[in-house]
């Protein structure tokens, strides 16, 4: 991908992020500082000052890094990761440690507690057993939302790498070759798009005879792969009759060779974006599908069915038990939104 | 343009078809029959599976099917399991109450929607775009369940021991007991609508937005600024009539959605629309009341589609069949 041509680079106009227009001119003059740093090093090396490249891929990070919503959401989002890798190990079976005596723990609670020191001192600090608090059976509700967050994030990214999978090879298919193939998937994917997407994968789960996670992923995966597959078929069919791809053919490549080398390196930009999208939505989809009792069964937390116990939490007053699955849904489904507007702005700057 | 039209209403004759199939099988094939999700755990099986013989539900699904299309091909959905009632019956109780709701809801959100895209548009990276995006993205990334939620909590708990229990939003259905007027009625929609409309007026703005953005770097566009025609008049008659195709054609997509209701906003303020009922329906497994619904949908997006097809050929001569 390093041989994308230099033309991507955009001129004075129209590039421009979306959140804070400042981010325009600095990206620019760092990008023309860093061809000029090039350029002078090629002058010493070879003595010859020719144009230096600097990868597609530089750029685009460089691009990214002046987008300051989508970096700062970019750090925050891998907190959440690292979070929901690194936290269930030390906690362990925390999550499903139940404890009658003491449910509905008011969150942020703290006591002193006095840490033995090696070498025979102590110091007291600040300390809370359920930092933020515990459910109607006395469950961490810290360990529950981490959790929770394995779930989301595995069906999120999971369940993208099946659309990916499959709408990238039914769209190339349809908009390469066209006919009938073109024709069914476009009928079909109207009719689709148009159903009460909830209710076909409750509908389609149940009929799997319960919910697991493979089942939710492979289930979200094939039923959501339209609009990847719509897109893919859009790249393809623009693509195929642009000059390089004639060019191409007129070499006498094969299909093989002109899709694999020349069309899908051209088509990634939208779908890379799209796909980034599209996590956020798997994300809250899974979380609706909780909320409504037909994601991963319980004891195994999930944001959704944390949510889905809304009822019985409100009514007795306890909007904390709402409130923190809430926070981390939308603050996940935000920061991934971001990133995707900043990788937009990062790959194809003639898109707004 | 004939012969386009018949091709395409034959083609999608076929799709229902194939929807009707797949449906039919799918809910077949779910584990638990009808009747065994009741509320009565002590009902005799042996009763239950007299209903699910007589019903013909316990022959394979490739046996009921031809006596569902025949039934089907002549306009009858079947009786629910559940409500003992006409499929159709059911579903023109229902139809209008989501129609309502989300057609107000549409209205509304576009009433904002397109004004705010609009500015946001002229005035690019100005604080008022600036705050639109930001807005838009907080939007669209806090699914209905957690707006209705938080709304529910806001309108109908808080709000009503903020003022002493004078003034508060009503926390579900429809109608007040006995109460029929159309102030109660909107009364109870203001909640269900804001938590429709957030999620749609930052994906419209942002619709908006682009598009109008797209069509003020057009060449044409330069041309009247050139000639001094008022900002004002280059905007809002040259651009914005350009602009706004997509987002009619956006809105006509998205009709048959209406019909088929909102399922989790319509869940939690227990609005009786389609959404609610084809979601117990799936939960008690009533066969005909999903099949209705999913016929219903599908049957409605094959023909907007047809529509949206020949309303382009009609409007832009260009397009021919």
């Amino acid at each position: 991908m390093a041989d994308q041509p230099l033309k991507k680079v955009p001129g004075s106009t129209g590039y421009t992020s979306m959140l804070g227009g400042s981010a325009v001119t600095s990206a620019l003059t760092a990008e023309v500082e860093l061809r000029g740093a090039a350029a002078a090093e090629d002058l010493v090396v070879a003595e010859v000052a020719e144009p230096s490249e600097v990868g597609f891929w530089r750029l685009a990070v460089i691009r990214f890094l002046h987008h300051r919503a989508a970096t700062v959401s970019l750090v925050i989002l891998l907190f959440i990761v690292g979070s929901a890798i690194v936290l269930p190990v030390f906690q362990g079976e925390l999550y499903r440690i139940q404890n009658y005596r003491n449910p509905y723990t008011q969150p942020f609670v703290f006591h002193a507690r006095v840490i033995a020191l090696p070498v025979g001192l102590s110091v007291t600090v600040p300390w809370s057993d359920h930092l933020l608090g515990t459910d109607d059976l006395g469950r961490d509700e810290l360990a529950r939302l981490v959790r929770g967050a394995r779930v989301s994030l595995t069906v999120g990214l999971l369940a993208m790498l099946g659309y990916i999978i499959i709408g990238g090879i039914l769209g190339a298919l349809a908009g390469y070759y066209g006919g009938w193939i073109d024709n069914a998937l476009m009928r079909l994917t109207d009719v689709i798009i148009a159903m009460p997407f909830i209710l076909v994968v409750v509908a389609v789960t149940a009929a799997f005879g319960g919910v697991s996670l493979t089942v939710l992923v492979l289930v979200i995966a094939f039923l959501g792969w339209f609009e990847i597959g719509r897109l893919m078929r859009a790249q393809f069919l623009v693509l195929r009759e642009s000059e390089f791809v004639q060019a191409a053919r007129a070499l006498g490549a094969s299909d093989y060779r002109i899709i694999f080398r020349h069309i899908i390196p051209n088509s990634l930009a939208p779908i890379i974006v799209s796909a980034t999208l599209g996590v956020s939505g798997i994300i809250l989809l899974e979380a609706a599908l909780g909320f409504l009792g037909y994601s991963i069964p319980p004891p195994e937390p999930s944001w959704g069915n944390l949510l889905g116990q809304y009822e019985e939490a409100l009514q007795l007053g306890k909007t904390y038990l709402v409130a923190f699955p809430a926070i981390a849904l939308v603050t996940t489904a935000l920061c991934i939104n971001l990133v995707g507007d900043g990788i937009r702005d990062a790959l194809d700057p003639r898109q707004r | 343009m004939t012969f386009y039209v018949i091709r395409r209403i034959f083609i999608g004759l076929l799709l229902l078809v194939f929807m009707s199939v797949a449906f039919f099988a799918l809910t077949r094939v779910t584990p638990g029959p009808p009747f065994s999700t009741g509320e009565n755990p002590r009902a005799h099986q042996e009763l239950i599976d007299r209903r699910l013989h007589n019903l013909g539900l316990d022959k394979p699904w490739w046996q009921q099917y031809p006596a569902y299309l025949n039934a089907l091909a002549h306009g009858n959905l079947g009786d629910s399991y559940v409500y003992n009632q006409p499929v159709s019956k059911l579903l023109m109780e229902r139809v209008p109450n989501s129609i309502l709701l989300l057609g107000v809801s549409l209205i509304f959100s576009l009433l904002i929607a397109i004004p705010l895209g609009i500015l946001a548009a002229t005035r690019q990276y100005s604080k008022v775009d600036t705050a639109t995006s930001v807005a838009s993205y907080v939007g669209i990334s806090i699914p209905s369940f957690v707006l209705g939620i938080f709304l529910l909590l806001a309108g109908a708990v808080w709000l009503r021991h903020a003022t002493g229990g004078t003034f508060y939003f009503p926390l579900f259905g429809m109608h007040k007991s006995n109460n029929t007027g159309l102030d109660d009625l909107a009364w109870h929609m203001v909640l269900p609508v804001i938590s429709l409309s957030i999620l749609s007026i930052a994906g419209f703005s942002r619709f908006m937005r682009a598009s109008m953005l797209e069509v003020l770097h057009q060449d044409y566009v330069r041309t009247a600024k050139a000639k001094g025609l008022p900002g004002r008049t280059v905007n809002y008659k040259h651009a914005l009539r350009n602009a706004i195709l997509p987002i009619i054609t956006l809105v006509a997509l998205q009709t048959p959605q209406i019909v088929s209701g909102a399922v989790i906003t319509e869940g939690i303020f227990s609005w009786p629309g389609m959404g609610l009922l084809a979601f117990q329906a799936t939960v008690t497994r009533d066969y005909p009341v999903i099949l209705g619904v999913v016929m219903l949908v599908a049957a409605l997006t094959v023909l907007f589609n047809l529509l949206a097809d020949i309303a382009y050929a009609v409007v832009d001569p260009r397009i021919r069949y």
